[in-house]
């Protein structure tokens, strides 16, 4: 990535404004890069393929066309959004695609992706939706015949080597990026939610070895501010599914907010679990994505016996997250359609107010045409903070 | 609240087979019967979901499934839904999830905030169950969060989610390639449940009666097939809006006798009317396909209306949740838990052969096109239920590719040159639009508007064809 100006945050942004400029570039040299979409994904094994795993992002500010003339308008609208963008050929500088079971939307659409796009290489991974002992094994062997897809696509095998190779450097991109939410502890944040989250959608659309280079050179030049880009106003952790555009971030940051945490798809819930090293490469990335990935897809018994202990289980780590950068309040930003999000609403209400961490819950359609009315509420809800 | 106000009740729909017309009181009775059982606490009771190959476990075990969503489907056919519908989103949940759900977590929640039945609730409404038996499919999310859900209004009734996954139609995979460690899985999946029975109900499995009851629907689902094939008849006995009342015993009654000689019955009448010459509509002009999207339940006369235009319906992918075992490519096995799993993959997987072979094709287009042709079809209808997924994402595409990849319609045109050219062109389609049981998404006029552009049309096609 070549830096224009004195800010590698300015290089960020004309990235994150022109997304899949690099891989474009990539593309041209030879490469190959695989789209994919949801968290659910195991990275590690596209970049031990030796093909370049590419986020598949959507755009609040594009009107969703020829998508919807393959597509109902009753799937989740960030997703429909990721399609239409994809069938509009922007992304045509994929060699393949991969769609996890992360919802009924993608399992469901997998067939208009896969014709209706010209790529060489389709790959749908099952997900398990429970998470015990026979799942593991079955999402194991699940993620072997995912491998071996990739193998006859490359060409070549992929060795142990090359994977556990792969979960090391994931795991390291990892570490930085829970090294640039430590720029959120401070009061008010070194870093604002704005730049972080265009920073995380911008390593997204990079080589991992890559990212990991610019997530180091925006903290070193976060380490050298002296202050902090946001004025110091209430903490807030955005709860929700994939956050993919800065908009309401932004929004929540232009009324005075500071955005400090999130359990976000492209956010905590992806970055903050590790690959376990050691042992078997494919069992241990099963275990990280189905374990370790809390995802409202996968449900997790009630093991508690009460709706307190189960509450606490299942978002404890929102909790965790609270705290540990000092939350005054959250918002949960849901999109319209969807079911595994959505039937979670009371339940989530119940947490937070077991945490004592007031909420607010917005229901979305994923357009930049929204953010007027949410100006409103957002605005509300941080008065009501103080 | 507002939601104590009930709608008006619909006109009833008129059914074509004797069958048909009795599913109702049989409905109502089962109702009846699982909250005598309720009262009477003999037997256990569960929530669960249909399409799950579970029913065999539970009947041989003694527990009474309550079916959730076919309660949700009666409170939407009553047109009795909304005030469910209101109470849940209250609760904070979209309206634009999956309304069966809606309704049923509203139910649960008043139901156990009044501590006994809401006031006029359908049928004498849901009895609470003792566990709840969700599933986790790749067909559909609400299947494990609902109860998830129901579950903070009544914390001490436990849940078991089994997981009942297939491989999904990959070009490049050869599903048999896969299929074992899936079937290794549900085997797991159907003998956790089964501990999880045995728990909860205190008594051990009786495999000799299980290996009975998996019999038993065996012959149940060849009979089915049998059964609905006659459907293939001209003019058609049976449309898809009876189809629609015979759903409840393969759905909600497997692994029964009763299920097994109401289809004994059916085949006799079927074959009767065929005999006679007896079609579900008196001059039959038009066969079409229901092509997909479950039905508005409030609007099942949608399905008369189209009758008076002479439009029949002699088949449905909806709840047609069974395929002939003899033409399915799975192991033989003397375990019943064994054959259930093979029985749900060898499903899932029915048109997978087929869809390979066709350029361009795909199971659920595979599917449409061989009954389109088996059936004598001339149109599509499929409806978009805004509320869900599972069912309805994919339909438009499907039709798309349809066009696209089989065009059964020989017409002339005038060439180039001048002269008549014999060309085809593909079958006609109609989308309609509202929800399962949200009555707010639906307008009977904008309905019958659209279906009666629709009859235009293949008017039109006939009249070319004449020409």
């Amino acid at each position: 990535m070549e830096g224009r100006g004195d800010s590698i945050l300015n290089t960020v942004e004309r990235y994150y404004k022109d997304y899949g400029l690099r891989a474009r570039e990539l593309r041209n040299e030879g490469r190959r890069l695989t789209g994919y979409v949801c968290s659910f994904v195991p990275l590690e094994i596209i970049t031990a393929s030796g093909c370049i795993p590419f986020r598949v992002r959507g755009d609040i500010h594009e009107p969703i066309t020829t998508g919807d003339t393959l597509l109902e308008t009753i799937v989740c609208p960030y997703y429909r959004s990721c399609f239409d963008l994809s069938v509009k050929q922007k992304y045509d500088f994929l060699s393949g695609m991969v769609i996890p079971h992360g919802c009924d939307s993608m399992v469901r659409s997998f067939s208009a992706w896969s014709y209706s796009l010209p790529f060489p290489y389709f790959h749908f991974v099952n997900i398990p939706t429970v998470c015990d002992q026979s799942s593991i094994e079955f999402f194991s062997a699940e993620l072997n015949t995912f491998k071996k897809s990739l193998e006859r696509f490359v060409g070549k095998s992929i060795t142990e080597e090359d994977l556990a190779k792969a979960i090391r450097v994931h795991n390291e991109n990892r570490d930085r990026v829970r090294d640039l939410y430590e720029f959120r502890k401070t009061d008010p944040p070194l870093i604002s939610g704005t730049e972080l989250t265009r920073t995380l959608t911008v390593g997204s659309s990079l080589p991992v070895d890559e990212a990991n280079g610019l997530y180091d050179r925006v903290s070193a030049e976060i380490k050298q501010r002296e202050r902090s880009p946001v004025k110091k106003g209430p903490r807030i952790l955005i709860d929700g599914a994939c956050l993919d555009n800065v908009e309401l971030i932004k929004l929540v940051e232009e009324l005075g907010g500071s955005v400090v945490a999130d359990t976000i798809c492209n956010g905590a819930r992806d970055y903050f679990p590790k690959t376990d090293i050691g042992g078997n490469p494919i069992d241990a990335l099963a275990r990280r994505y189905l374990e370790k990935v809390n995802c409202p897809k996968t449900y997790r018994a009630n093991r508690a016996g009460t709706f307190e202990g189960d509450i606490a289980s299942r978002f404890g780590d929102t909790g965790v997250y609270a705290k540990e950068f000092k939350v005054d309040g959250s918002i949960l930003y849901l999109y319209k359609y969807c079911d595994p999000f959505g039937f979670e609403v009371p339940a989530r209400k119940a947490y937070y107010k077991s945490i004592n961490v007031p909420l607010l819950h917005l229901e979305d359609v994923y357009s930049a045409g929204t953010m007027g009315q949410l100006r409103t509420r957002i605005q509300a809800f941080l008065e009501m903070l103080g | 609240m507002a939601e104590e106000v009930k709608e008006v009740k619909p006109k009833k729909r008129m059914t074509a087979t004797r069958a048909a017309a009795s599913i109702g009181p049989m409905v109502k009775e089962f109702i009846t019967s699982t909250l005598q059982a309720r009262a009477e606490g003999r037997q256990k009771l569960a929530y669960t979901f249909i399409v799950c190959h579970h029913e065999e476990i539970l009947r041989a075990m003694d527990v009474i499934p309550i079916w959730t969503e076919n309660f949700a489907g009666i409170c939407g056919a009553k047109r009795d839904a909304e005030r469910f519908l209101q109470r849940a989103e209250s609760l904070g949940l979209s309206r634009s999830l999956c309304t069966y759900a809606l309704c049923g977590i509203g139910f649960d929640q008043w139901r156990e905030e009044l501590g006994q039945m809401p006031p006029d609730a359908p049928w004498g409404g849901q009895a609470r169950p003792d566990f709840m038996i969700s599933s986790g499919q790749i067909i559909c999310d609400p299947r494990s969060k609902w109860y998830q859900a129901s579950q903070q209004f009544m914390p001490d009734v436990p849940i078991y989610n089994i997981d009942l996954p297939y491989p999904l139609f990959q070009r490049d995979q050869d599903h048999r390639d896969v299929w074992d460690y899936y079937h290794k899985y549900i085997v797991k999946q159907l003998r956790g449940l089964v501990a999880f029975l045995e728990e909860q109900t205190g008594k051990k499995m009786d495999y000799d009666r299980l290996r009975e009851l998996v019999d038993l629907s065996d012959r149940t689902w060849n009979l089915i097939d049998e059964t609905y094939k006659l459907r293939r008849a001209v003019p058609c006995p049976m449309g898809t809006g009876d189809a629609m009342n015979t759903m409840v015993p393969i759905n909600f009654m497997m692994a029964t006798e009763k299920a097994y000689d109401f289809f004994v019955d059916l085949k006799k009448e079927l074959e009767e009317k065929i005999a006679r010459g007896e079609g579900e509509v008196e001059n039959e002009r038009y066969r079409l396909m229901w092509g997909g999207g479950l039905p508005a339940w409030y609007a099942l006369n949608d399905f008369n209306y189209f009758n008076s235009k002479g439009a029949s319906f002699p088949v449905e992918t909806t709840y047609r949740m069974v395929a002939p075992l003899n033409e399915m490519d799975i192991p033989e096995t003397r375990d019943p838990i064994e054959h259930l799993a093979w029985r749900w993959l060898g499903y899932w997987t029915f048109w997978y052969d087929k869809a390979k072979k066709r350029p361009g094709s795909e199971p659920d287009v595979e599917r449409l096109i061989n009954w389109i042709e088996e059936y004598k079809i001339d149109g599509v209808v499929m409806h978009e239920a805004f509320s869900c997924r599972s069912w309805h994402v994919g339909l438009i595409w499907q039709l798309h590719q349809l066009a696209k990849i089989y065009k059964p319609i020989p017409i002339y045109v005038m060439g180039k040159d001048g002269k008549r050219e014999k060309v085809y062109r593909e079958l006609p389609s109609l989308i309609l639009e509202s929800d399962i049981i949200d009555i707010t998404s639906y307008s009977e006029v904008d309905t019958r508007n659209k279906i009666d552009a629709f009859i235009e049309t293949l008017e039109s096609i006939r009249a070319n064809r004449a020409a």
